[in-house]
């Protein structure tokens, strides 16, 4: 168990290391070692078949000698001429390169008596005996020691006609084989050695090719994710011709060809591309192995990242500064939990919190409204960015309310949802502008004011003259009946309580509103202007009709502004008519009419006249301010601009429909205030 | 017995003139509008009317046209708003006899009623409206009834006189029934720059509330002193060298 463990741990180990290895080693051992395993078997086989063929060769030749010896030497043999014999065995040993071959010959009789050798010392006994040739065989092959020498002695019978009459011994030397062997072995060995140096050095030129250029990309990745991006430009450095494209050597410029900037364009167009492109060094495919091909890709991408990141920083610093230095209040918020996650140095002084207190506050504590809004804004328009609201209370630190106007969008933060909020202090705007819409209430009440001197004249005028009525029936005791008195008495209060109404309602008009709205009813203001203008406008035998709806829901707004703007369009029907009809006396149709209706879940207000009406080219106009059809001196030409501001400060509309020389209507619509 | 005519678009201020009239002894007549003030007027023939200048449909200067058309003898007065006094000279302009403010005094209505009155009497009667005197070193000019371009001659000859006497000072005395229309204003200014010129104090006296005013309004006293009262008027210029 342990021992397979251990196994199983030095294999495992093994493989770990080998794949740990570098790629250099890796190409250089599995190179050699394949040459290695191809070489041993080639020379294993080399080897069985060179030596095995060579000793048969051999051995061959042998037989050859001895056969031929056979051939030439029968006669000798049996005419016993021993020195001929001898010559015979001689030549034959001693020709050519037989002579490093051939031990020894020698001729047996058929008694097996040694008839002639070439042995130049006493001829070894054992020889005679040795190696006979058995009855069925040609020949006999056998290795023997002589005279510790190795031989191979090959015996070769010599026939007359059918019967042997003696046998022919050649005695080939081992060492010479062993020697023609240990040359073929030497060689063989010397060439796979070289082919193994050459395959160890090419391996080695090719792994450390390969690996450099790995490495140098290694390196330059390492380098990237540092963030050391200070790579050479794309000019590669065998380009010696002059480049006109700017992005050629700056590294900041995108090319539309490697940063693919190209944009979008549809099949049937393509943008016009500038000269330089046509012969564009980079585009050019390189002509190289893949290595090199990665290199130039690797390099493309390097500049790619580097450009962009360029791009993001630069857009982030962008950014930063207008986080940091911009002057409205800036906050990130976590979607979940409304929790400040950042504030600008804007948002800190304006809300009047330390960072410290800011990233520990909830931003519903400074903008209750906002959860709401943003999730009912986001519930209606799922595919909406960004949505802004006006006029929103918030909070400063210590619950000092101010208003101000809302953008929030919906952003990412730290890998999670967040929203971006900037919001821009208008209090001083609503101040300006309740304060503008207040002078404009001032003018009109200047406007106004001799209407409502008259209209205070006459309960003024009955309470003086009863009054003095009494003093002077007292004074001279006239005779006074009860119904007289009670008539006085009773008018009186009626025209005090009668005066006592319009001062109210000139108190409430001129009151200076506050800026949070409430469900009030559209009717109220209607009356209101009415009461303070229909005596007057009576004067001007102008008729005013009344046709309000009693049971219409209630909008968000404040009476007096409305009133204003009422009183606005209502001056202008009745300027409208003054100027259709010069005269008092001039017979004509001099109405106002003032309508209040339900239209598609809007409540509307219409104020119609049959006044002069006015061109298209005025009714686009009328709203803009200082622009009127009036006088100079007769008005300002701002009544319906800050009319206007005000019908939109409630989220309303307003229509004209108007006809030269025939009439004017107003339409506002106003929405339903949600209870 | 003499007949009255008050239009008003105000039911309670009718209410309070009949109550007044009544008790003065007048036979009063009322109309709400206008239109049917003339067809009283028409009717009933009164001496003296009574006529808001404001009022919805026919106003008080269309009345007052159409009543000194059918009877330019009539008495018109003219009851005008607070400081509508443009108004009330266009009104006079028009040969309106006098005019009041509302709210309505009972000390201007009788004023405005005993003046009508008098011109009343005196056109029976046929008076001289301008007249006079030298008193020492000073001139004393005298005016009744209404002063119009009609006086314009009699006033021109009265301070051609006056310039033969060369007297540094000149006392104006308007009557209380005295009322002055645009015309006559103009005139007076006329006379009163010609004296400033010839360095004479001019004094005027006995003047209405009412026409006091219009006279301020006009600049009359830019050019004369306008004093209330005829004793203090004399001491005033007594006290001014001469």
């Amino acid at each position: 168990m342990q021992n397979t463990r251990g196994l199983g741990a030095t294999s495992r180990s093994m493989m770990s290391s080998l794949r740990e290895a570098s790629l250099k080693n890796k190409i250089f051992f599995s190179t050699l070692a394949m040459v290695l395993v191809i070489s041993a078997t080639i020379a294993l086989l080399a080897r069985w078949i060179l030596i095995s063929s060579l000793v048969n060769e051999l051995t061959g030749r042998g037989i050859a000698i001895a056969q031929s010896i056979a051939d030439q030497g029968r006669g000798y043999v049996l005419t016993r001429d021993h020195p001929n014999l001898v010559s015979l065995l001689f030549d034959n040993a001693q020709l050519g390169e037989r002579r490093m071959l051939v031990e020894y010959i020698f001729i047996l009789d058929d008694e097996r008596n040694v008839l002639s050798h070439t042995f130049i010392r006493p001829f070894p006994e054992p020889l005679s005996s040795a190696n006979p040739i058995p009855a069925d065989k040609q020949y006999s092959v056998a290795r023997l020691i002589i005279d510790d020498a190795s031989v191979y002695d090959i015996a070769v019978p010599i026939w007359e006609g059918i019967y042997p009459i003696g046998t022919v011994h050649v005695g080939l030397k081992q060492k010479h084989i062993d020697q023609l062997i240990g040359k073929l072995r030497i060689t063989f060995l010397g060439f796979i050695s070289a082919i193994i140096i050459i395959i160890f050095l090419v391996s080695h030129k090719l792994s450390k090719y390969v690996t450099r250029s790995l490495t140098q990309l290694t390196k330059l990745a390492d380098d990237i994710t540092r963030g050391n991006l200070d790579l050479k430009p794309m000019a590669l450095e065998e380009s010696d011709k002059e480049e006109h494209c700017p992005a050629y050597y700056n590294m900041d410029l995108p090319c539309w060809y490697v940063d693919k900037t190209l944009g979008r364009f549809s099949p049937d167009y393509t943008p016009e591309k500038p000269a330089y492109c046509t012969d564009c060094v980079v585009k050019k495919k390189k002509s190289g192995d893949e290595v090199e091909q990665l290199a130039d890709s690797f390099k493309h991408m390097v500049r790619s990242i580097k450009l962009y990141r360029n791009r993001v920083r630069e857009s982030e610093e962008k950014y930063r500064s207008l986080f940091r230095s911009g002057p409205a209040p800036i906050f990130v918020l976590s979607t979940r939990t409304f929790r400040i996650l950042d504030a600008n140095p804007s948002a800190l002084a304006t809300y009047d919190y330390s960072k410290e207190e800011m990233l520990k506050t909830s931003f519903l504590e400074l903008a209750p409204e906002f959860k709401n809004r943003f999730t009912a804004f986001f519930r209606d328009n799922p595919e909406s960015e960004s949505f802004i609201y006006p006029k929103a209370m918030h909070f400063k630190k210590g619950e000092s309310p101010f208003y101000v106007n809302v953008v929030a969008c919906k952003t990412r933060y730290l890998e999670r949802d967040a929203i971006i909020v900037s919001t821009s202090d208008i209090t001083e705007m609503l101040e300006k502008d309740a304060q503008l819409i207040q002078a404009s209430k001032m003018t009109s009440l200047g406007q106004l004011s001799a209407g409502i001197a008259h209209e205070l004249n006459q309960p003024l005028n009955m309470i003086k003259m009863g009054s003095e009525f009494l003093d002077m029936a007292v004074n001279e005791q006239m005779p006074l009946s009860n119904e007289s008195l009670r008539e006085i008495s009773n008018e009186m209060s009626t025209q005090v309580d009668r005066a006592t109404e319009i001062i109210n309602h000139l108190r409430e008009f001129g009151r200076k509103s506050d800026f949070s709205k409430e469900p009030i009813d559209i009717n109220k203001p209607v009356r209101g202007v009415m009461s303070i203008m229909a005596h007057q406008l009576s004067l001007q035998n102008i008729v005013v009709t009344l046709d309000l709806d009693e049971s219409i829901p209630p909008v968000s707004a404040h009476v007096n502004r409305l009133e204003q703007v009422l009183f606005n369009l209502v001056t202008n029907a009745r300027d409208a008519i003054q100027d259709r009809y010069k005269t008092l006396e001039e017979e004509g149709h001099r109405e106002i009419v003032i309508r209040s209706f339900l239209d598609h879940d809007r409540v509307c207000l219409s104020v119609a006249d049959t006044g002069c009406g006015m061109s298209p080219s005025v009714a686009e106009k009328i709203f803009d301010p200082f622009y009127t059809t009036k006088q100079t001196g007769m008005g300002m030409g701002l009544g319906l601009s800050i009319s206007y501001g005000i019908i939109k400060d409630y989220d309303g509309t307003i229509d004209i429909k108007s006809e030269e020389g025939e009439g004017t209507i107003f339409v506002l619509s106003f929405p339903i205030a949600q209870e | 017995m003499r007949k009255i005519l008050v239009i008003d678009d105000e039911k309670p201020t009718l209410s309070m003139f009949r109550l007044f009239l009544n008790a003065y002894g007048f036979t009063v007549f009322t109309a709400e509008n206008g239109e049917d003030g003339l067809v009283v007027f028409q009717k009933e023939q009164p001496a003296i009317v009574i006529t808001d200048i404001k009022m919805p449909g026919m106003d008080g200067l269309e009345v007052l046209k159409r009543i000194k058309e059918l009877n330019p003898l009539a008495e018109v007065i003219i009851i005008t708003g607070h400081g509508d006094l443009d108004l009330a000279i266009r009104a006079l302009n028009m040969n309106a006899t006098d005019f009041i403010n509302k709210p309505i005094q009972k000390a201007a209505l009788d004023q405005a009623l005993r003046r009508a009155e008098e011109r009343l009497t005196m056109a029976e009667n046929e008076e001289k409206e301008i007249s006079w005197v030298q008193e020492d070193d000073m001139a004393c000019i005298d005016i009744r009834g209404n002063v119009n371009a009609a006086s314009e001659p009699v006033l021109l000859e009265a301070y051609g006189q006056i310039s033969t006497w060369s007297v540094p000072k000149i006392l104006f005395r308007f009557n209380e029934n005295a009322s002055i229309n645009g015309a006559g204003i103009a005139v007076l200014i006329q006379l009163l720059t010609e004296s400033k010129q010839r360095g004479q104090a001019v004094i005027l006296t006995g003047l209405a509330e009412n026409f006091r005013k219009v006279f301020e309004m006009v600049g009359v006293t830019k050019l004369a002193r306008i004093v209330q009262d005829e004793t203090e008027a004399r001491s005033v210029l007594s006290g001014m060298s001469a």
